[in-house]
């Protein structure tokens, strides 16, 4: 060993305890946050690592920053390898996978090393000039993100800069370090070659060596202090993240309120789950959440990623004083010096205030359309509707504190088991005179219906709805379908008070409506509100409630598909419709072409147009989470921006397939002065019927 | 300051009614019951008072069958701070027959404040409040849309057709409430566990005994269903004709 190899030990020692001890912290912190199992479905799980987290599936959303992220991962990820040789070349004298690997494998990984820098120099080229000349909006944040991202970008450009010139400059010194496979390296040692004696290049080898290997180092210790700590975190990030398991996908989490606890929801970091303090060092700040947001595009004060940057922000306040841990100092050193310290601004006391209120507002909470845009756009799989839901349920259980239009909904869901103040009585009649048979009515003949249709309560006591009820009813007669409606048996199933974060009134609406359900022995529900659907189908067995749920989109592309739906010959001229998807129907349960088949299928003379945001990327129409019953206060309409990127697809009529959405559309039609018809799928279908002999449907 | 607020149990104002078989009450079945809007108004400023005062008692108080102790349970889940049952059969249609019990109950109980809803709901007699005031011999001030109180005296304001009134009255007194005083708060999940443990005490309510009673119930005739007359400016005319000739509103 020379001395070198002994002080770059020593080096080496010193950064990666310091490194170690930096990890150790972070793990400390999360154990903050209460426990959860993440480990069930592996298979899922692992598969979402190479999907999302190797091959970057979900950066590529993105059609620049994508490419240039993915290069500079895979970068990083072939630079490791060299990364470990250049270490281990630093403690054991003349060290090199030339003398472990076969001799083709060694060239090839030779050739990458030089490849990939040039690359990596490429893409943090292209990222700094994003940053710095171009400032896209999603990436506008504090001008302390800002300075991390100019640290960390410039850092990964000095360690390429560095260790092409380490190679060039051995080069220069002795041809023969290398074959012809580090290309570049070459050009660079040929150059320096003309300019100085093979003594001074080896001198400067030694020394961009060390820069180099340092830079590691530095780069290593960095990282915990910095938004880029995602580097470390991001893949384990998409491991644990809940998008596995079928049925747990876009469910809330499922809530003991018998625990004898004071506090119901969170209002704190210690209130939130590890994982939730995990997504918070995951987060790269990179916008891509807040540029789908809804409620951020029409100008509400809502940001998703500043949801999970202060959640982070707060844990990193508050955990050090907890853990009475000293590893922190380097943070504030480093990142919060000077006049943009985001701690000073907040003010007050570590222990006096909390998540809730010191960083997080409530106004922001209540903007939350609960769409998941922001979740199914996250690169790194962070849910930061998770966070938003377990603050409204503590705003709502614990310190009943919400805008005043949602407590006669609450009354009303006590009351009458509906959002609306409408008799329940009242709940069948939009059947009356249509012959459809209550459970009640078959039970007590002894009879039962082959599926149940749930008609949820928009489609029971609104008055535009009531005709997509109508219309869906009409289509299943038609075919001869045996159903059977609840009638004044039914009763919302909770997703309102749920979303709204009213997690006691949900439990209490739920298990009535699964007494209702297990009293009939129902197996089969269909229904036409993507709420009812997922609730329903998705949420329900939280509670004990297992039913197969289908939606009337799926139900009726089936029946069209079999022909079991006897229509009228297409005649008349071709329709363009554009057809708005329900986030309930598609970013909660992927359902995206069987509505837009229906309309194929029904309508043979249609053509389908697109608005720009479609499908998982589809713009909310506003009305959830609870949004439909509150007022809309604060910058533009989300149903009116929606509907006006609609409406400029020129289509003659708009599908949908939601009541809810119905009702947000058709107002935002009437808000742009338009007069084109918004239509449920079930109507396109039930105006489509044939009439056959006898002047009824079959 | 010790404040009782004596509450009655009501069906939901959106319920479909129908007449029960004696003809003479509307049947329960199916109905959804809670406090009475008023009485809940009443609650709100009994716990607004005392929350502004920095401590106190609030106490509340119901009359009825078992069914009561939910809505009693309700309102200690928005703070009040415990409840008396008084237990009977059923509610009398006779007002003084229940304040006679009211006063009963409330005359030992050394209250600052007795409060009510203004009216209830189901019954709209309004005399419960005032009868008990009386048996109380204490001052009682009606239909507060709101009520503060500062040393021994109380302050309301009371609105009146086209003006309001402001009031005040020395202490012990009862007041009855309108709304207009803060809406009555949403219980949170925290009240609604704390109220568990809160004290509820059962007795026989002492009724007096009811000299009015209920002879026959009618639900109200079917409003004719609305009539559309025509479009735009061509239909003003005819509407006008109409307002004049059946409606004589104009
Ligand atoms: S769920 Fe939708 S509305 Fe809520 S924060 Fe995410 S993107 Fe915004
Ligand atoms: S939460 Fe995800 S999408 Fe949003 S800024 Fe962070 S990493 Fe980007």
């Amino acid at each position: 060993m020379t001395a070198g190899n002994v002080v770059f030990l020593f080096v080496l020692v010193a950064a990666t305890g310091f490194f170690a001890l930096n990890v150790q912290r972070l793990v400390r912190y999360l154990r903050l946050g209460y426990s959860e199992d993440r480990t069930d479905h592996p298979l899922t799980r692992i598969r979402n690592v190479l999907e999302i987290g190797i091959a970057q599936k979900k950066i590529f959303r993105d059609p620049i920053a994508g490419p240039m992220h993915a290069l500079i991962f895979w970068g990083f990820m072939v630079l490791t390898a060299g990364t470990i040789e250049i270490v281990m070349a630093g403690v054991i004298p003349e060290f090199s996978f030339e003398l472990i690997l076969p001799r083709a494998v060694y060239l090839v990984y030779s050739a990458s090393q030089d490849i990939f820098a040039a690359l990596v120099i490429a893409a943090v080229a292209v990222a700094l000039y994003r940053r710095l000349v171009l400032h896209p909006r999603r990436l506008e944040g504090d001008d302390l993100e800002h300075t991390d991202a100019i640290i960390i970008l410039s850092m990964i450009a000095g360690l390429m800069v560095t260790l092409l010139l380490t190679n060039g400059f051995l080069l220069a010194a002795d041809p023969s370090a290398f074959g012809g496979e580090k290309l570049i390296s070459r050009m660079i040692g040929r150059a320096i070659t003309q300019t100085m004696s093979p003594r001074s290049a080896l001198l400067r080898y030694h020394i961009f060596w060390w820069t180099h290997a340092l830079l590691i180092l530095a780069f290593l210790n960095y990282l915990p202090y910095s938004k880029h700590l995602h580097v470390v975190t991001s893949l384990i990030n998409v491991y644990f993240a809940n998008t596995s398991g079928p049925g747990t996908r876009g469910a809330m989490r499922p809530m003991d309120l018998e625990a004898d606890v004071e506090q119901f929801g969170a209002s704190d970091v210690e209130h939130l789950s590890w994982k939730n303090l995990l997504d918070g060092y995951s987060c790269t700040e990179c916008g891509r959440c807040t540029a789908a947001c809804p409620a951020n595009i029409t100008g509400k004060p809502l940001s998703p990623r500043k949801i999970v940057v202060n959640t982070r922000q707060r844990l990193m306040e508050k955990a050090p004083a907890v853990t009475g841990d000293r590893m922190d100092f380097m943070r504030s050193a480093l990142l919060h010096g000077g006049d943009d310290d985001s701690y000073a601004s907040i003010g007050g006391d570590v222990a006096e205030h909390q998540l809730l209120g010191a960083y997080i507002t409530d106004e922001e909470l209540w903007a939350c359309t609960s769409c998941r845009a922001c979740v199914v756009e996250c690169p790194v799989s962070i849910d930061q509707l998770d966070v938003i839901n377990q603050l409204r349920r503590n705003l709502v259980l614990t310190e009943s504190r919400f805008p005043s239009e949602m407590q006669p909904v609450f009354e009303s869901l006590e009351r009458n088991a509906s959002p609306w103040a409408f008799d329940a009585g009242d709940r069948g009649r939009w059947a009356e005179g249509l012959r459809i048979p209550t459970m009640s009515e078959m039970a007590e003949r002894g009879e039962r219906p082959d599926l149940l249709f749930w008609v949820g309560c928009m489609g029971s006591f609104d008055d535009r709805a009531k005709k997509i009820t109508v219309a869906f009813a009409r289509i299943m007669q038609a075919c001869g379908i045996r159903f059977a409606i609840l009638g004044q048996e039914e009763s919302c199933h909770g997703d309102p008070a749920r979303r709204m974060g009213n997690e006691y009134l949900y439990q209490m609406l739920a298990k009535n409506a699964i007494e209702t359900l297990d009293r009939y022995e129902v197996s089969t529900i269909v229904t036409h509100c993507p709420h009812c659907f997922h609730q329903i189908g998705n949420e329900f067995p939280q509670l004990g409630g297992n039913y197969e749920v289908v939606h009337h989109s799926t139900f009726i592309e089936r029946l069209l598909e079999d022909g079991s739906i006897p229509l009228a010959t297409a005649e008349g001229k071709r329709l363009t419709m554009a057809y708005h998807d329900s986030c309930y129907l598609g970013r909660y349960n992927d359902v995206y072409d069987a509505p837009r088949e229906t309309l194929k299928r029904a309508l043979p003379v249609v053509t389908l147009v697109e608005p720009p945001r479609t499908k998982d990327r589809g713009l909310c129409c506003g009305a959830g989470g609870g949004r439909m019953f509150m007022e809309e206060r604060t910058g533009k309409r989300i149903n009116v921006e929606r509907t006006e990127e609609l409406l400029a697809t020129g289509a003659d009529a708009i599908a949908v397939a939601c009541p809810f959405c119905m009702t947000m559309i058709s107002d935002g039609v009437k808000a742009a002065g338009s007069d084109v018809p918004v239509l449920d799928i079930a109507e396109v279908v039930a105006s489509s019927l044939a009439v056959v002999s006898n002047g009824v449907h079959a | 300051m010790k404040i009782a607020v004596c509450i009655k149990r009501t069906p939901d104002s959106e319920s479909r009614f129908r007449i029960a078989a004696s003809g003479a009450a509307i049947d329960d079945t199916g109905l959804k019951f809670d406090i009475d809007d008023f009485a809940g108004y009443a609650v709100e400023a009994a716990l607004q008072i005392n929350e502004k005062a920095g401590g106190g008692e609030s106490v509340v108080i119901a009359i009825g069958p078992d069914s009561v102790q939910e809505s009693l349970r309700k309102a200690m889940s928005m703070g009040v701070d415990r409840a008396v049952h008084l237990k009977a059969d059923a509610v009398p249609a006779d007002g003084i027959a229940i304040a006679k019990a009211l006063a009963a109950e409330l005359q030992s109980g050394g209250f600052d404040l007795v409060l009510f809803g203004k009216h209830s709901f189901d019954s709209s007699s309004a005399v419960v409040g005032t009868a008990t005031a009386e048996l109380l011999g204490v001052p009682c001030v009606t239909a507060a849309s709101e009520l503060s109180v500062t040393g021994g005296t109380g302050v309301a304001r009371r609105e009146l057709e086209g003006a309001a009134e402001l009031v005040s009255f020395p202490l012990p007194a009862v007041v009855t409430i309108d709304e207009g005083v803060a809406r009555p708060r949403y219980p949170s999940l925290k009240g609604i566990m704390a109220a568990k443990k809160k004290p509820l005490e059962t007795k026989p309510a002492q009724l007096g005994a009811a000299r009015v009673t209920v002879q026959k119930a009618q639900l109200p005739p079917e409003r004719p269903a609305g009539r559309i007359i025509g479009e735009g400016v061509a239909a003003v005319p005819e509407l006008v004709r109409l307002l004049q000739t059946e409606a004589k509103v104009l």
